[in-house]
């Protein structure tokens, strides 16, 4: 017995946990009670006397072929559905965890005792054939651990209950890429196939005992865990998408693709519009980048003294905002300039900066103003030039998104609002 | 395995967008300094480019798919039109029709169009490129707008 539930985990062979399996295998061999004591729930019937009730529990050991499988499954379901605990080796092994949890002290014992005490050994065994973390749950159980195994194991673990290719049982994590190579070709599936549906039914599901612990009603072999893993990757990255695009409340993963795809051509959009709002801009650009380094731009240099003519230029506007901003900002705008506090310059001329909420300059005094301010070659004054605004109002024809954007945000001259918020 | 941006970084302060900001501006004053002064038509497209590049530079994007797949495009882009004759040769895609999987949505090949150099990847690994074009593209268009509101003020 010990022999066959040995070839059972060397024939897991080629997985990762095949040989951990086996280690672990033995020691739980070589000392089968001592878990379990720890677990409070001593038994007489474990040890290794699992040999006399292979048949009285069914096919707990190795060397059953599907048709025992899935009869010891049927059975068990059954049982298991029945509540009774003779024979209900996963009832009995959830009782057990239960009681090592701490939770029912005695009544997984009495049902262990009660039921097919010697199957009842049995349990650990398929559980932590090369399986660390049942290893683990079996060594340290505590409620999350239990209900782990419960949930996964079911009613599965027709003691060691698994033909001699199939891999012995663990649980299956979301990223266990090794069952994939331990599976046995249609044999587990077509032990999983049947008991997986008889499973959902019952209370406690009886996946067969393979290498990936399947959620209960949920195929086990390893194309459907590669999709499931694959769809849990797409799911997760949805949602990822669905925190960066707005209006993301569609619950629908083909609405939410829609969404996504509108929003990517929205911004694409968005880049075309600007671009083709930024005429004057780049021209704007150019000396202050020109300066970055000379770090010269000062209000009295203007536009980096590249046209005298702006000197002019100042005067005249200067002398314009005595009297009137509006008439001076008219002015500029004939003449394809703009007007830009310093501070909101050179905030974008170290690009590091968030320009932001500088339009208090524009109330200043008009000396002031003067000198605290940029004459820029700002953009053409032209009908379908939709990068300024006036302050009087919107002059000029205007893009729907963009302009509406700068309109709100230029026409109370005294604050930006967050143009950024579109 | 989770590759994917820990948050949705929006920050115009962050190193990120910053660098994406000084490459833009760069772009920019390149475009101004061009000694003869192109078309509307001309410019906006050159101004556009350089947004596009500038996206595909910035730190958080070098590595990604879709930054090398844009500037792969930009610079088709850039070849095509000096020369009106060069746009008669067309892009000849060699697309094997892998990407159009049957456990895929029907949207999805839109999105590949969309995003650059969504042809050849995977659903999956689709949506990761995504997640993060939206983001610099997010970004562009916070810092071209930003410019746009300091200048027309």
């Amino acid at each position: 017995m010990s022999g066959s539930l040995n070839g059972n985990s060397a024939s897991s062979g080629g997985g990762a946990t095949g040989a951990g399996g086996d280690d672990f295998f033995d020691q739980m061999l070589s000392s089968l009670p001592s878990p379990w004591a720890d677990l409070a729930n001593p038994k007489s019937p474990w040890d290794l006397t699992t040999g006399a009730n292979a048949p009285g529990s069914g096919e707990d050991c190795g060397g059953y072929d599907e048709s025992a499988l899935l009869a010891s499954r049927l059975r068990q379901h059954q049982i298991s559905g029945s509540g009774s605990p003779a024979g209900a080796k996963p009832m009995m092994l959830h009782q057990m965890l239960m009681s090592a949890a701490g939770r029912a002290p005695g009544g997984g014992a009495g049902a262990g005792a009660g039921g097919a005490g010697d199957p009842s050994g049995f349990f650990p065994l398929p559980l932590s054939l090369g399986r660390d973390d049942v290893e683990g749950a079996f060594k340290s159980p505590n409620g999350t651990g239990a209900e782990g195994l419960f949930n996964g194991y079911g009613g599965g673990l027709p003691g060691a209950a698994q033909a001699n290719n199939q891999p012995p049982f663990h649980h299956a994590q979301q990223g266990a890429p090794m069952p994939a190579q331990n599976f046995g070709g249609a044999a587990p599936n077509a032990g999983a196939q049947a008991p997986a549906p008889a499973a959902s039914g019952g209370g406690a599901a009886a996946p067969p005992r393979q290498r990936v612990r399947a959620r209960r009603g949920q195929a086990t072999d390893p194309h459907s865990i590669a999709e499931r893993l694959r769809r849990e990757r797409i799911a997760e990255r949805m949602k990822a998408l669905q925190e960066l695009v707005p209006n993301a409340n569609k619950t629908d993963k083909a609405s939410m693709l829609d969404e996504i795809i509108d929003y990517v051509k929205f911004l694409q959009l968005q880049v075309k519009v600007l671009s083709m709002s930024r005429l004057g801009g780049a021209a704007a650009v150019a000396p202050l980048v020109a300066n970055m380094s000379s770090e010269g731009q000062g209000g009295s240099n203007g536009a980096g003294g590249s046209d005298s003519s702006l000197t002019v230029t100042e005067q005249q506007v200067a002398k314009l905002m005595e009297e009137d901003m509006g008439s001076a900002m008219q002015y500029l705008q004939g003449k394809g300039l703009c007007l830009m506090p310093i501070s909101l310059a050179s905030a974008i001329s170290s690009a590091t900066c968030h320009p932001r909420a500088s339009a208090s300059h524009l109330g200043g005094g008009p000396a002031a103003a003067a000198a605290h301010h940029l004459i820029l070659p700002g953009p053409q004054a032209q009908p379908n030039s939709n990068n300024h605004v006036n302050p009087d109002g919107p002059s000029s024809p205007n893009l729907s998104g963009l302009t509406a954007q700068s309109a709100m945000a230029n026409g109370n001259a005294d604050s930006h609002k967050d143009a950024s918020s579109a | 395995m989770n590759r994917k941006n820990p948050l949705p970084n929006s920050n115009p302060n962050s190193p990120n967008s910053s660098m994406q900001a000084l490459h833009f501006l760069q772009a920019l004053a390149r475009i101004a300094r061009a000694a003869p002064k192109p078309a509307h038509s001309a410019r906006t497209r050159q101004i556009r480019h350089a947004a596009y590049a500038s996206m595909a530079h910035s730190s958080r994007s070098s590595r990604r798919t879709w930054s090398r797949a844009l500037l792969h495009r930009l610079r088709q882009w850039q070849q095509q039109r000096p020369g009106r004759l060069l746009t008669v040769r067309r892009r000849v895609r060699i697309v094997t029709p892998i990407t159009s999987r049957p456990e895929e949505p029907a949207r999805a090949e839109t999105l590949r169009q969309l995003v650059p150099g969504g042809r050849g990847m995977e659903y999956c690994n689709l949506l990761e490129e995504t997640a993060d074009y939206v983001q610099c593209l997010r970004a562009q268009v916070q810092l071209m707008q930003t410019l746009l509101d300091a200048f027309s003020s």
